[in-house]
């Protein structure tokens, strides 16, 4: 009997592990996809980084050579293996007292930045999970708790005033709103130095210089995203409250507090939660606004950069791929989470 | 005064915009222990209503309710209208427990059956998480759900109909409430396991001594379950009797019009079933009329239109018979016939 | 992204008019303070990194005045004074200002002893010479000047492309060593050129002539690392963060004429943006910093008109030019007359208006070489000067010369006024640029010419325009000279090889005299008598037309109130860095 049950179990978890390694193999060829279709784009468009590196005395063999040296003279398909190969095996350039290795895993070399992609992730990357986290925490709270307290208290002034903040926060911009907290909050009265926005302090050696740097930049992307969610989440309780197994919570005797707390919030917070996990995940591909207004040097920033002024191949190709990287993790842990929160929803 | 349950003039009324819907007026009955009570009428004539009104489970912000509902508890008598918030609470699920029609959506999609039943129990009762799961794997079984300790653990998405509303019972039932609203229970429930469930309810009836308010629209249901039963129309009981009286010597021709209208396994021909005609009426702004008069057949018969200009009252027609009807009992047995 | 630093970012304006006059500096204090030591000067800009840090590849002016006054020491350096003695030669590394021999064929440099790299060991004349030979490896150091490249008798083929790859690459080294010599005792580099050369001593004011010792070449990322002999070296450099520089101890005032090290520190502060970085000036809220940028022109008209701000800040004419350079091969304006027309009928009040005014935009110009470069100016009679000119546009005059250019060339008539052609203007895509189009359309409408506009992405702007297929029949661009030589300015942009000839006026009958002209005036040695070459020279191109709507352009400095000894520096248009130091 003992076995039966067990080996019923070891399948269920066979399943899964089946389940999220197919999803895995999924998103592995989705990302090689993607990263294919950023040279195929790179190709056509009409920028020449090769020519906008060249200097004044400009003869078609130094453009040449210059495109030589970026890897842009061979087809896209070439220059994508190249890309492909320098993940497992790192890449050089150049050759002489000039020549630059990049190691495994290499996303290639930043001829503008003068830094190996995979470097420049690493420094980009801390500053951007920061602000995504911060940001996802703050929002959430914030919107959630205003959403709850809008809706258990609907129709009285404060569901009206949280009806004003989700019309101010949803239909402002962010770089509206993110430059009035800097310029009339945060530099107004010398909450931070203009001198030291955008500076890195490590949440491990700094954590309260992490907080504060990382504070107004959190608030400014959680008020817009809080808007957004106090409103999902007062129609969802709303919605949840009128269930019908609200009404036998009720009849089971179960009290007010337990009936919004337990009953009400779980199955109403859970499609929140998918959002949330998305949001995050754009997030995490970069702010592009806010880090250009707190002056945040994160992946928002590596890849405006890139793409507006340095047409800046390799840079483009790994900020891209590992944004949507981001998304397609997000949405297995999202449905993972889901499964695990609605137990209607089994993964098979 | 009744040993279970007295309600006396129970008004529910919500306020809208377009004036003030009276959902149930001036409701009076009795119920005791052991006895079925069966409420019945069409959507909207106002027996959910009220049995909500008896649960406290409308909200009182919204909600106007009047009258008087006593429950006469394992723990002495308490008013339910006018008693706080916080004690119709603690009476909800222990004294009085009420199951619904649709049980898929009544039970909660997130948590095991197990873990609802062991909540049901855990809030009027002291005791372990592991005790409350024991005591609802003890009421699974008694609701003859099989292999009732495995199945604790699922959720009501890997139930049966059937087998969700059993749950619901042995949920409502886990305190050994004194009263139980069983409202439609079995109309969502496939028509084989209808039996099945109004079955077990009666056996629970009986093994708790409970006082029990079936609430349903099928008169068939009735006559197999109910002792006693209520006939509501447009938020007023239009008729009330012990069940034998009502389905024999009906005295309200919308009563009449109801049990013509149920399918009768003694009549195979191909006899068509008379509904009756018309709409129930509005709730707002109700004029100062027999509600029914719009569609009754025969409210020609009384006098002067009285019918149209005058509401009756709710008077005796028979012993332990009451009916709200202009007419004498010897026209309406000519009616009937 | 490295454009040649005297090609402004990108002309948005057409402006002609009077004669402009020399530097006018306003809101200066007059007496200056005894310089303090120690401070930390904060230099703010909005650039997410500078273009480039390798002395080799450096090539935009505020970042070569900056680097040059900091870090970095070349040859021979511009005086660190005001005014137009700014623009004269010192030396620097070198004892003198350099030795021409062979008419200017042959230029010496001798080192100063004593001078010093950070790390504490000397500099030779092989370093100089390494350095020199890294501009060829076209491939590596992209970006920089190619004089070197130009001048140096190295080999060319066919295509004008130089047979030395550079240290690299190695491929005709031996070319090299022979263009460029060292003595036996490594202190004195002599350089053969292809041409006699008489101002070639300017081009080694360049950081190209910053040494490099060939040990410590490492390619590419010396543009992020590079190597120090000036008062201060780079500690640490982090695009997108800052540049700390700190007293460099093996430098030593008494081997500089050139430089200071009054602060203690100086940072140079990148990425601020451009809302944040107007007002720390507009507010004064970090005293010790200076503005490496403009600011935007609704902060920077604020800035002055606030009395207690403007004390802060300097108006000066830059050392550039705006113009409009009309593409004169056929199929495009191959008529004189056409292109007088156009002149002609610009809207210039408007325009100037538009980019703030004339004291803080600049005023129309008559000539490429601009009325503070010194002796090569001298006012044209064309253009403002001519009696039919009209700041606010002329249309009436503009259809008289149509009339004549509807006899005297009838296809260039046809495709000015017709709607189905019309002449297609070359703009970056900004928001200002159209700004500027919704004035000069209607303004051209008036006398009958039809403009239509080819909107290019800025990043791609220059590379597009200096695409001889695809520059369209009229393009913005700016100028300014590489040094106080009009050999910095006529021959590049009128000359089929001199590199930014966006006239492509090669085919133009007027060319072979212009380009005799030019080859005179570039191998003259007498410099007054050059100048006077040069002026004609000036004279003949504007009268043809090649270019119009010249500006003179002005640019404003700011700074904190706690910074002292400001002042402007004329050679590449910036602050006298050397003279700013942190008042105690």
């Amino acid at each position: 009997m003992r076995r039966i049950v067990q080996s019923f179990e070891e399948s269920k978890g066979m399943a899964m592990l089946k389940y999220v390694s197919r999803r895995i193999a999924i998103s592995i060829i989705i990302l090689v996809l993607i990263s294919a279709t950023v040279f195929i784009i790179f190709n056509y468009l009409p920028f020449d980084p090769a020519r906008l590196s060249c200097g004044k005395h400009c003869t078609p063999e130094i453009i040449a050579g210059n495109r030589h040296r970026l890897g842009l003279d061979v087809n896209w398909w070439v220059q994508w293996w190249r890309f492909l190969e320098g993940i497992f095996a790192g890449r050089n350039y150049g050759e002489g007292a000039a020549l630059i290795h990049c190691g495994a895993p290499a996303f290639g070399y930043s001829f503008t930045q003068h830094e190996c992609v995979t470097t420049l992730l690493g420094q980009a990357l801390p500053v951007t999970v920061s602000l995504a986290i911060g940001a996802f925490i703050m929002w959430l709270v914030l919107g959630v708790t205003l959403g709850v307290i809008s809706a258990r208290f609907r129709n009285t002034w404060i569901d009206r005033l949280s009806t004003v903040f989700v019309l101010v926060g949803t239909s402002l911009p962010t770089f509206i709103s993110g430059l009035l907290l800097l310029l009339f909050i945060v530099l107004k009265f010398n909450l931070i130095s203009p001198l030291d926005l955008g500076t890195w302090h490590s949440p491990l050696t700094d954590p309260w210089g992490w907080f504060s740097s990382y504070f107004w930049p959190w608030l400014s992307l959680a008020l817009i995203y809080a808007a957004t969610y106090t409103r999902f989440t007062r129609s969802n309780v709303i919605e949840t409250s009128s269930e019908d197994f609200i009404r036998t919570a009720r009849a089971k005797g179960v009290s007010e507090r337990k009936v919004l707390w337990k009953h009400t919030l779980r199955p109403a917070l859970a499609p929140i939660l998918t959002i949330a996990g998305l949001d995050f995940a754009g997030l995490l591909g970069g702010a592009i606004i806010t880090e250009q207004i707190f002056q945040l040097p994160g992946l928002g920033r590596l890849t405006l950069q890139a793409v507006l002024q340095d047409y800046d191949l390799p840079i483009i190709v790994a900020t891209t791929t590992l944004a949507a990287a981001f998304v397609v993790i997000a949405n297995l842990v999202v449905d993972l989470a889901y499964a695990l929160l609605d137990p209607r929803i089994r993964i098979s | 005064m009744s040993n279970l349950l007295d309600v006396k003039g129970l008004n529910v009324t919500f306020p809208t915009v377009d004036g003030e819907v009276r959902a149930s007026v001036d409701l009076n009955f009795e119920l005791n222990r052991g006895e079925t009570l069966a409420i019945v009428g069409e959507s909207g004539s106002g027996k959910s209503v009220s049995s909500l009104a008896i649960m406290g489970l409308h909200n009182r912000a919204q909600t106007l309710i009047s009258g008087e509902v006593i429950l006469h508890g394992s723990k002495g008598s308490t008013e339910l209208i006018s008693a706080s918030e916080e004690t119709v609470r603690g009476l909800r699920g222990k004294e009085m427990a009420m199951i619904f029609q649709d049980p898929m959506s009544s039970l909660h999609p997130y948590y095991s059956i197990g873990a609802q039943i062991s909540e049901a129990w855990a809030i009027h009762n002291d005791g372990s998480k592991r005790d409350g799961m024991k005591r609802a794997i003890q009421m699974l079984d008694l609701v003859e759900i099989p292999s009732a300790a495995k199945r604790a653990h699922e959720f009501p998405h890997q139930f049966s109909g059937g087998m969700r509303q059993r749950a619901m019972i042995a949920m409502a039932l886990v305190n050994n409430p004194s009263l139980l609203i069983a409202d439609e229970p079995t109309t969502a429930l496939d028509v084989t396991v209808q039996a099945q469930v109004l079955q077990l309810l009666q056996n629970m009836q009986k093994e708790f001594n409970m006082g029990v308010i079936l609430i349903t629209h099928d008169l068939g249901v009735v006559a197999e379950f109910a002792d006693r039963v209520n006939v509501m129309y447009a938020g007023k009981i239009v008729e009330t009797a012990g069940v034998e009286d009502l389905y024999y010597r009906s005295m309200h021709p919308y009563t009449i019009g109801l049990l013509r209208s149920i399918p009768r396994v003694d009549q195979i021909d191909n006899h068509r079933l008379d509904a009756i005609k018309g709409a129930p009426p509005s709730l707002i702004n109700l004029p100062i009329a027999c509600s029914f008069a719009p569609r009754c057949e025969y409210s020609s018969l009384v006098p002067g239109g009285l019918c149209n200009q005058s509401q009756p009252e709710l008077e005796q027609k028979e012993a332990e018979h009451f009916a709200r009807c202009f007419l004498p009992a010897e026209r309406i047995a000519e009616v009937r016939s | 992204m490295s454009q040649s630093p005297k090609r402004r970012a990108i002309a948005a304006t057409l402006a002609i008019g009077v004669a402009a006059a020399t530097a006018l500096v306003t809101g200066l204090q007059s007496a200056q303070a005894a310089p303090a030591k120690g401070g930390t000067l904060y230099v703010i800009t909005h650039q997410d990194q500078l273009d480039h840090a390798d002395p080799q590849r450096i090539y935009t002016g505020r970042d070569i005045a900056f680097m040059e006054s900091y870090v970095f020491r070349t040859l021979v350096m511009y005086k660190p004074v005001p005014g137009a003695a700014g623009t004269g030669l010192v030396p620097d590394l070198a004892t003198n200002t350099g030795v021409a021999t062979d008419n200017g064929k042959t230029w010496a440099f001798t080192l100063r002893p004593g001078t010093k790299y950070s790390d504490g060991s000397a500099i030779v004349c092989a370093d100089v010479k390494y350095a020199i030979s890294r501009t060829f490896a076209t491939d590596v150091i992209t970006g920089g000047p190619s004089y070197p490249m130009q001048y140096l008798d190295v080999p060319q083929d066919a295509k004008g492309n130089s047979t030395y790859a550079g240290p690299y690459k190695k491929t005709g080294q031996a070319d090299y060593d022979k263009a460029v010599t060292c003595s036996p005792d490594n202190r004195t580099i002599t350089f053969h050129l292809n041409v006699a050369k008489p101002d070639f001593n300017y081009a080694m004011s360049y950081p190209i002539s910053s040494p490099v010792p060939a040990a410590k070449d490492t390619g590419d990322k010396m543009d992020l690392a590079p190597l120090s002999e000036g008062p201060y070296k780079v500690v640490s450099y982090k695009v997108k963060g800052e540049m700390d520089l700190v007293r460099n101890p093996n430098w030593s005032a008494a081997t500089d004429m050139v430089r200071t090290n009054y602060p203690d520190k100086v940072i140079l502060k990148f990425g601020v943006s451009e809302d944040v970085r107007d007002q720390i000036f507009l507010k004064d809220t970090q005293k010790t910093a200076i503005n490496f940028d403009a600011m935007q022109l609704q902060n920077n008209i604020s800035f002055w008109n606030s009395p207690a701000s403007k004390t802060r800040g300097l108006n000066v004419f830059d050392p550039y030019t705006n113009y409009q350079a009309y593409n004169v091969s056929k199929g495009h304006l191959d008529c004189l007359d056409v292109r007088k027309a156009l002149f002609f009928a610009y809207p210039y009040d408007a325009i100037i208006k538009l980019n703030g005014g004339s004291t803080l935009y600049g005023t129309p110009g008559d000539n490429v070489i601009k009325s503070n470069e010194g002796v090569d100016y001298a006012k044209t009679t064309s253009h403002i000067n001519d009696k039919n000119f009209m700041s606010a546009g002329n249309p009436a005059y503009s259809k008289t010369l149509l009339a004549t250019a509807k006899t005297s060339c009838p296809a260039t008539y046809a495709k000015a006024t017709s709607a189905d052609q019309g002449i297609t203007i070359d703009v970056s895509d900004t928001a200002a640029a159209k700004k500027v189009a919704a004035i000069v359309t209607p303004a051209m409408a008036a006398a009958g010419i039809v403009v239509k506009y080819n909107y290019i992405p800025s990043g791609s702007y220059y590379s597009t325009i200096q695409d001889i297929t695809k520059q369209s029949d009229i393009s913005g661009a700016g100028w300014g000279p590489d040094w106080a030589n009009a050999s910095t300015v006529i021959p590049p942009l009128f000359l089929k090889d001199g590199g930014f000839d966006l006239s492509q006026n090669w085919d133009d009958p007027a060319y072979p005299a212009f380009k005799a002209l030019c080859d005179k005036a570039n191998a003259t040695l007498n410099r007054s008598a050059q100048a006077k070459l040069w002026q004609q020279a000036a004279e003949y191109a504007m009268a043809q037309y090649w270019v119009g709507e010249v500006a003179f352009t002005k640019q404003q400095l700011s700074w904190g109130s706690k910074v002292g000894g400001v002042d402007f520096w004329a050679p590449q248009g910036t602050f006298l860095f050397p003279s700013l130091y942190v008042k105690g």
